[in-house]
């Protein structure tokens, strides 16, 4: 027994450097192989972490969340196992544990913070039973491969089930996962911003869960944040947006973010008025777990994603984020990010459509691009395997845009003959590449 | 004088999948560029439709939960719907859309009565039918692309199919057609959206909509299609 974990630890940490030597990020291969080689892997390392299991399902918001929760808890003191890199399926989950375990198949850790694909939650709970899970929102997202939210829906309410002892911390904003925290049986905290922000909303939105999952009946808002996100309540059943263990308010967004959560002064140099819901999510797992969390905004400050979420880049005199949109609430999201910084920018749009894309692209017709239509909005490429669909979407729009299917050449013609403010916007398999492109131009421009 | 389409969007809030919003825009636009007025009017389950307002109607696609209680509203204004696509009246159903149109809708949780307007009618099978879709349609020259994603085989009996497979699943896998036409309705299992990648498609709805409105034969004019036949074609390359 012993010997095979051994094994199958140490080939997965060969397997992970020898694909990173080749330019490969080789994560889930390495938890492929530990499996491989040692079935009960998972079971034997997640039970040799000490006090809790953490564990962040949701369409949006995922890595962030169980990346900031990861660093509060280290700021506590503590050892955490973390799947950073956002490979959130069975076999990047194995390959967390793996890889943080010494070369005698132990793992030294306090804590685990590991993301799961909604879908892949009923794979990964046989091996272990979160103590904790964190869950952020319900999007439309990648129907091809996910299918519609219902089925999403189903496999999260079953996975809730599989670990009856698990206290779900849930954004209570959400119609979706609200109800279905309250079917599950489990117990449950709820986070949200209590308040209205938006003056003027956009009403031609995508809005999941419009009818109440308990009964049927339309919903009334009294407002939205976002999405369909915001202060709901069915006039049938009585179903309504549940009181918020953490409620965010005095609420500031555009530039830095900035909250307060019981009297307590958030504050965080980030954009992008989603990014309260993560701040607030991983805060209110802390919280719930019982940590004190009373380094939380050194945390947020020194907080510096490397992996293509609102990752930030200084190439000669061009400022460039990166960051990861996928569908449409993340997208729109964006989108309003973007809008947020009112200097002068190029922006470079690209779309996949590979299988961990889905291979459907027609969401992109359910994102509000009209807003990228400003005065400081100097230019929009449009790149990738898809960059013909995502051309023609902004025509039916009015705004014309530059086809460049080639990432690199666009992003280096944006550096040469751009306004020096560049936004790359990816969806999710051209985010590790274009992650090494622009550290590769980093390095040459040194 | 100017002329004037308007398109009826039945039920938004629960048909509305796969970029369905891209169909209406796109009909929008392409009037819009050719100072043709139009106009959408989006239906809501408590709205009465009013069918003779209507010069389009479109229907898109939900889950199956959804397209369950759009079924049972449009069962209450069936014999209107008849009337309209009777009369000519200009129809585009996607997806689930397309199965409410025919007879019935066989799903595992039981049979959806149909609204009887085309001659067709689907069983759920085991496995979706999930990629990109080419056709030939004898109505146009240029192919015909989008994507589907369908649990349910679609059969047809005495109508014509929309067109014929030359890449995906189409209608039911089997018969190599894809697509229903009846009188000025199309139904068809095709979205990505349908109509911005097949102008073709749009502009002989905007055509047939002109024509039965003002009772004249219309040509539309040609519009600079680059990014629309490049879009199309750029499907066709890769997939035959």
């Amino acid at each position: 027994m012993g010997i095979r974990r051994i094994l199958a630890v140490n080939t997965a940490k060969i397997i992970k450097t020898a694909c990173q030597a080749a330019g490969k990020q080789g994560v889930t291969l390495a938890g492929k192989i530990a499996m491989k080689l040692d079935p009960s892997i998972l079971a034997e390392l997640a039970s040799q972490v000490r006090e809790g299991i953490f564990v962040t399902c949701g369409t949006n918001g995922k890595t962030t969340t169980n990346n900031l929760l990861c660093s509060a808890i280290r700021a506590e003191g503590k050892k955490v196992v973390c799947n950073h890199t956002g490979s959130n399926m069975l076999n990047g989950v194995v390959s967390a544990f793996v890889l943080s375990a010494k070369w005698n198949g132990k793992v030294d850790a306090d804590y685990a913070c590991i993301e799961i694909d909604e879908a892949s939650t009923v794979r990964v709970f046989p091996y272990f039973k979160p103590d904790f899970m964190v869950l952020t929102n319900l999007f439309r997202d990648q129907l091809d491969r996910y299918g519609e939210i219902d089925i999403t829906m189903n496999l999260l309410k079953k996975a809730m089930q599989m670990a009856p002892d698990m206290k779900v911390i849930v954004n209570g904003d959400d119609a979706l996962s609200a109800y279905l925290a309250k079917d599950s049986g489990n117990a449950h905290v709820f986070f949200g911003i209590g308040d209205r922000y938006f003056r003027e909303e956009n009403t031609r939105e995508i809005r999941e869960g419009r009818f109440c999952k308990r009964c049927g009946e339309r919903l009334i808002y009294h407002f939205y944040h976002y999405s369909q996100l915001g202060d709901y309540e069915c006039p049938k059943c009585g179903f309504k947006r549940p009181w918020l263990d953490f409620n965010a308010k005095n609420i500031l967004c555009g530039g830095k973010l900035g909250f307060t959560v019981d009297n307590f002064q958030i504050s965080a140099n980030y954009r992008g008025f989603y990014n309260i819901y993560n701040i607030l999510a991983a805060y209110a797992a802390g919280k719930t777990a019982g940590l004190a969390l009373k380094n939380y905004n050194k945390v947020l400050a020194e907080y510096n994603p490397q992996n293509g979420r609102m990752e930030e880049f200084r190439i000669g005199d061009t400022e460039i984020v990166l960051n990861l949109a996928k569908n449409p609430a993340g997208f729109n999201q964006n989108i309003s990010a973007v809008m947020e910084d009112n200097r002068k920018k190029d922006i470079i749009v690209l779309i996949n459509d590979n299988s961990q894309d889905g291979t459907d692209i027609s969401w992109l017709w359910d994102v509000d691009f009209e807003r990228f239509k400003d005065i400081n909005t100097i230019s929009i490429t449009v790149s990738g395997i898809r960059c013909q669909d995502m051309r023609l979407r902004l025509k039916y729009v009015g705004i014309a845009s530059r086809l460049e299917p080639d990432v690199e050449e666009a992003i280096r013609d944006r550096i040469a003959h751009g306004a020096g403010n560049l936004y790359v916007l990816v969806n999710y398999t051209a985010l590790y590449d274009t992650h090494n492109i622009l550290k590769k131009i980093e390095g040459e421009m040194r | 004088m100017n002329r004037k389409i308007v398109v009826g969007h039945l039920y938004p809030d629960l048909l509305n999948l796969y970029g369905d919003r891209g169909n209406i825009q796109c009909i929008m636009k392409r009037c819009e560029w050719r100072g043709i007025d139009a106009e959408t009017i989006e239906y809501g389950l408590e709205d009465k439709v009013n069918f003779s307002k209507l010069d389009i109607v479109l229907l898109g696609g939900g889950s199956d939960r959804e397209q369950m209680i759009v079924c049972q509203r449009l069962q209450e204004i069936r014999e209107d719907f008849e009337a309209y696509v009777e009369s000519d009246g200009v129809v585009i159903a996607v997806c689930g859309g397309y199965q409410l149109l025919g007879h019935y809708y066989q799903t595992d949780q039981g049979k959806m009565e149909g609204l009887h307007l085309v001659d067709i009618y689907t069983e759920q099978k085991p496995g979706r039918l999930i990629d990109n879709i080419v056709l030939k349609s004898e109505l146009f020259d240029m192919p015909v692309v989008g994507f589907e994603n369908h649990g349910g085989r679609t059969k047809i009996g005495n109508n014509k199919a929309f067109g014929k497979v030359l890449y995906g699943s189409g209608n039911d896998g089997e018969s190599g057609y894809e697509g229903v036409i009846y009188k000025n309705v199309i139904g068809t299992y095709l979205h990505g959206p349908l109509l911005p990648k097949n102008p073709q498609v749009c502009d002989y709805l905007i055509e047939r909509a002109l024509e039965r409105k003002y009772k004249e034969k219309i040509i539309l004019a040609p519009l600079e299609d680059k990014e629309e036949m490049e879009a199309n074609s750029y499907i066709v390359k890769r997939f035959l």
